[in-house]
């Protein structure tokens, strides 16, 4: 492979799996967007409690028993469904009816909460996460393809693919951006809307737990906060870049913001600008906000 | 047309009545058990605890906390722009200071005007985002802006002094902690004054104006615009001086405490506080900064047993970092009743106790025209 | 002379043309009606007046100046002052905080001094509290100075927002809708006021108003929009028996038919006693009370027939008189200007 390649190709390929990790957390806020009008900034946090869950189980530490891998990934699932359920009923549901900025802020404080729980729980410095499977898929000179890399590839194209069916061909997903656009009309018809945002909360901790789960797994380590810094913002960036109402539009955006983001990274120096990849996000972010807020894959309303 | 035509007569500037006095007046007698009950604290706050080696410097954070969530609440409560990006302004503050005193040899007293004019600087940038981008996609803008900082010029080698944290001495005649804390209290005070004058003004009348609707605040002649970036300005001058005194309150400045997180805190502190407070912000910034310090080890010591001995979770007991941990949960949880069961925060509990101070009788109730639908920007007349 | 004069004023939203050619001249000193159905485009033509939306074509001249393109606040601190169709006012503040408010651009200092706090501006915040108490004065609404202004009644939001529109110092007055919410009482109350006002404060009032008795009362001109387009414009009485104006607010029925049915004793009566009042004459055997100022015009049937239902419940016998002066009338041609100019 000549320089070029492995300047541009390899960053980009590894990018592009990353951003698939993005797009599975912007899934997540694109979905509690579309259903509530909420951005959710603890989203990639209950991502990472999942995944200490699953470390924790896999590890058998404390008074969970010695599980094997699939059972503490299964685990850590559950974790990401209960917790998506418990945030909806305990922070949520009391602020219905509350401006949404209020609601936003609801939810950094269940990042920060939850950022705390997890430094009670496991102290404040990394520990090994749970890797689901090791070995590469594909290997040619400096290019490299893992077997976890193909799972997120394979995961995120599948739920972007299911979660978009779900919205345009099941009674729930219908009565979800029933209740998202006209709450008090939808309750009258009889859906209710507790449960359309209970369950859209289980389902948005679960692809949570996935992403979490999956990101700390390439990671090789997770830690409090770890997993926010590393991809909240591109997963937020990636679900807007998509155009926010848009399911597979995350998953577009998750893999050019990817893709971008390793490339600023291995192609600007580090003295020259540091955090490049970084800044290139918020100057990708601002500019999608400033000149097309639709997104890329969104509507123009 | 013009004022003259309709001034008042006499009457009509006398007629004006004030329904709400105290039925009975005592005269000047009535403040002497206010004051007797404001003492005690006036005594601990601006003496014993100074004199204290711990107390000291956690009261200088506790000034500096303040400031930055008075500088917020102007965002947040007066002009409603959410901005969780706090920790760029005042950090920005914080290296300008350190660099402009360590590197560039800039006077002390100069410093802060630099590091005021870098927060007003970047604050302005975002108030120019702000204009065209509103809501949630502010907020995300705004936290995205700090995390970009952080991880960007924070990291810069100039400024960071090539990663190690960028020195910045005090002067001689502030090295006692308890000085310092002074030299912080009058930056709070300062503080205070301002936003005391903006609501004041009617520079506070036009942001709560059009915080509440901007159409008609245009109406009334208000330039949404430019008092937009106005508050804008203020908020990131307020945050950027408050980053200067955290530099020479730590001595060194580097980018690991200036975070995401800490931006959260500082949202939090001001919600928890009571958003329109001002004493609410204060006293809420107050409590954050003092968290470590109120939660003695013993408490620490309860959980820590708990969670080790109990569930035994982790494996390396020795090196778990309660402390840290401690202040985000207690915090966080704070911030969630606040917003979910008293969206009046610490302000709204502590309401019966001002008004009395201010001067009316005791009562628990709140009086009508300051009833619970006042719970933010309620401090127009604050 | 002219103080407000729009010319050619159109506007569109995506595909709706919601202003189309609008013409309009308001003069000193004179109360200018603005009516029409729903969704005639009257609140869009205040909003293009007074800055709040950029008009497509056409051209706003205040006092000779061209203010098409001035933003809002600019034109308030001009001498525009205006209301909202639905209350525009600070709601958690307290009413003596929102007078204090609409006099911003007067208010006679700058930011930073306020900041500071110099004497000059702490003796200019009490001069605009004096004058905020003057005009709850001048309103009767010193009752809720210090109460919050969101828990009051409607009909009290609307004088509290004529009081702040006057806070502004106004030269022009824009009032969207002013009775809405007011009960007849409080209407007619409201219009005796307009007049005071126009005379106390040297006044122009352009008002969109549904009241059609205070229409009647106070407006010297009146101009009628339909569908974007200027439909009629001229005196009220005029206006008011304007086949097309009925026509336009009965809904898209045959104008000659309605003007034909239109002619009931009632109308017959109206227009003698509109008649009356222009002239100075009563021609009709009146009903027992002399052509009065008010009462006659508080019936029902005085609307405009914005409520077919009224229409319809009126006997349809025909006034000998009222087909007289039809005819007379008729003689002399309407001088119907639906789209050209006014001057």
């Amino acid at each position: 492979m000549d320089v070029m390649a492995i300047e541009i190709v390899v960053p980009a390929v590894s990018g592009a799996v990353q951003g698939c990790v993005y797009g599975l957390l912007g899934l997540g806020l694109v979905l509690l967007y579309k259903s509530g009008r909420i951005f959710n900034f603890a989203q990639a946090e209950m991502g990472a409690f999942a995944a200490f869950m699953t470390a924790f189980a896999d590890a058998g530490s404390g008074i969970l028993p010695d599980m094997p891998v699939w059972a503490a990934v299964f685990f850590g699932m559950i974790t990401g469904i209960l917790l998506g359920l418990l945030v909806e009923r305990v922070v949520v549901r009391p602020l219905f009816s509350a401006p949404k900025v209020t609601v936003v802020v609801a939810t950094a404080g269940v990042f920060l909460f939850l950022y705390a729980i997890e430094g009670f729980l496991s102290g404040p410095g990394p520990r090994s996460a749970t890797r689901i499977i090791d070995g590469d898929l594909y290997t040619n000179g400096g290019l490299r393809i893992t077997n976890l890399g193909g799972i997120i590839v394979l995961v995120l194209g599948v739920l972007a693919v299911l979660s978009a069916l779900f919205f345009s061909r099941t009674r729930m997903g219908t009565a979800i951006i029933a209740v998202s656009q006209e709450p008090t009309a939808t309750r009258l018809v009889g859906i209710s809307v507790e449960r359309t945002a209970a369950f859209t909360w289980a389902v948005a901790g679960l692809l949570g737990a996935i992403a979490g789960i999956l990101l700390s797994g390439t990671n090789g380590v997770i830690a409090p906060g770890l997993l926010t810094g590393l991809a909240l913002v591109p997963a937020f960036t990636a679900a807007v870049f998509g155009g926010i109402t848009a399911l597979p539009g995350a998953f577009v955006g998750g893999v050019v913001i990817g893709i971008i983001e390793a490339l600023a990274a291995s192609n600007i120096p580090k003295d020259i600008m540091p955090g490049s990849g970084k800044v290139i996000l918020f100057g990708a972010l601002l500019a999608v906000l400033l000149i097309r807020p639709a997104g890329l894959l969104g509507k123009e309303t | 047309m013009s004022a003259e035509v309709y001034a008042p007569p006499e009457e009509a500037a006398a007629s004006p009545a004030k329904p709400h006095r105290a039925p009975r007046s005592y005269g000047p007698i009535r403040w002497l058990p206010r004051i007797l009950f404001l003492l005690p604290f006036v005594y601990w706050v601006l003496w014993r605890i100074p004199n204290d080696e711990a107390g000291a410097p956690i009261l200088a954070d506790a000034c500096i906390y303040a400031i930055v969530g008075l500088s917020l609440n102007i965002l947040i409560g007066y002009t409603g722009q959410l901005s969780l990006g706090h920790n760029g302004f005042f950090g920005i503050g914080a290296f300008a200071a350190a660099y402009s005193l360590t590197v560039r040899d800039v006077p002390f007293a100069a410093t802060f005007v630099i590091a005021g004019l870098c927060g007003a600087l970047f604050a302005l940038f975002m108030g120019f985002i702000a204009l065209r981008i509103t809501g949630l996609y502010l907020a995300l803008i705004t936290l995205v802006f700090g995390l970009t900082l952080e991880e960007s010029l924070f990291e810069v080698e100039w400024l960071t002094n090539s990663g190690a944290g960028q020195p910045a001495d005090r002067p001689e005649w502030l090295f006692d902690d308890r000085n310092f804390f002074y030299f912080c209290l009058s930056f709070l005070l300062l503080a205070v004054y301002i936003d005391w004058r903006l609501l004041r003004s009617k520079t506070g009348r036009a942001l709560l104006a059009l915080k509440e609707n901007e159409r008609v605040a245009e109406a009334f002649g208000i330039n949404v615009t430019a008092f937009k970036l106005l508050a804008f300005v203020l908020s990131g001058t307020l945050a950027g001086v408050a980053g200067a005194l955290l530099a020479y309150r730590i001595g060194i400045v580097t980018a690991s405490g200036l975070g995401f997180n800490l931006a959260l805190t500082f949202v939090l502190m001001t919600v928890v506080g009571g958003l329109g407070s001002r004493l609410g912000v204060i006293l809420g910034a107050s409590l954050f900064a003092s968290l470590t310090f109120l939660l003695d080890e013993t408490w620490v010591g309860v959980v820590q047993t708990f969670l080790v001995k109990v569930l035994s979770f982790g494996n390396h007991t020795a090196e778990i970092n309660i402390e840290g941990s401690i202040v985000g949960f207690i915090g966080a949880l704070g911030l969630l009743l606040t917003i979910v069961l008293n969206p009046g925060g610490i302000a709204q509990q502590i309401r019966p106790i001002t008004r009395w101070l201010s001067g009316k009788p005791f009562s628990l109730h709140d009086d009508k025209d300051t009833g619970p639908g006042s719970v933010e920007g309620s401090s127009v007349r604050a | 002379m002219s103080v407000l004069e729009v010319r050619d004023l159109s506007i569109r939203f995506g595909g709706l043309q919601a202003l189309e050619g609008l013409n309009l001249d308001v003069n000193e000193f004179e109360i200018v009606g603005l009516i029409g159905p729903n969704g005639a485009g009257k609140t869009t033509a205040f909003n293009c007046i007074t800055g709040f939306y950029k008009p497509n074509g056409g051209t706003v001249t205040y006092r000779g100046r061209d203010v098409t393109k001035t933003p809002p606040h600019v034109k308030a601190a001009m001498g525009f002052g205006r209301t909202f169709q639905n209350v525009g006012m600070v709601k958690s503040a307290t009413a003596l905080e929102n007078l204090r408010t609409a006099q911003h651009a007067k208010a006679g200092y700058d930011v930073f001094s306020g900041l500071i706090g110099t004497g000059a501006s702490v003796r200019a915040e009490k001069k605009l509290t004096d004058k905020a108490d003057a005009i709850l004065d001048l309103l009767d609404l010193t009752a809720i100075r210090d109460k919050r202004v969101g828990g009051q009644s409607y009909g009290t939001l609307k004088l509290l927002e004529l009081g702040c529109a006057l806070a502004t110092d106004p030269d022009v007055l824009l009032l969207d809708e002013p009775t809405s919410g007011m009960g007849p009482d409080e209407s007619d109350e409201l219009g005796e006021r307009l007049l005071l006002l126009r005379k106390e404060f040297g006044l122009t009032i352009l008002v969109i108003e549904h009241h059609v008795p205070l229409v009647l009362r106070v407006c010297d001109h009146v101009y009628v929009l339909n569908f974007g387009r200027l439909l009629a414009e001229g005196e009220p009485s005029f206006i008011q028996t304007h086949p097309e104006v009925v026509a336009a607010y009965l809904g898209g029925e045959d104008p000659e038919a309605l003007a034909a049915t239109h002619e009931t004793a009632e109308d017959a009566e109206l227009d003698a006693q509109l008649e009356a009042r222009v002239h100075g004459v009563t021609a009709t055997p009146a009903p027992e009370e002399p052509v009065a100022e008010d009462e006659p015009l508080d019936d029902d049937t005085t609307e405009l027939p914005v409520a077919p239902k009224a229409k319809r419940a009126a006997p349809r016998t025909r006034g000998k008189t009222a087909a007289e002066q039809r005819e007379a009338k008729a003689a002399t041609p309407r001088p119907r200007r639906t789209k050209k100019d006014a001057t």
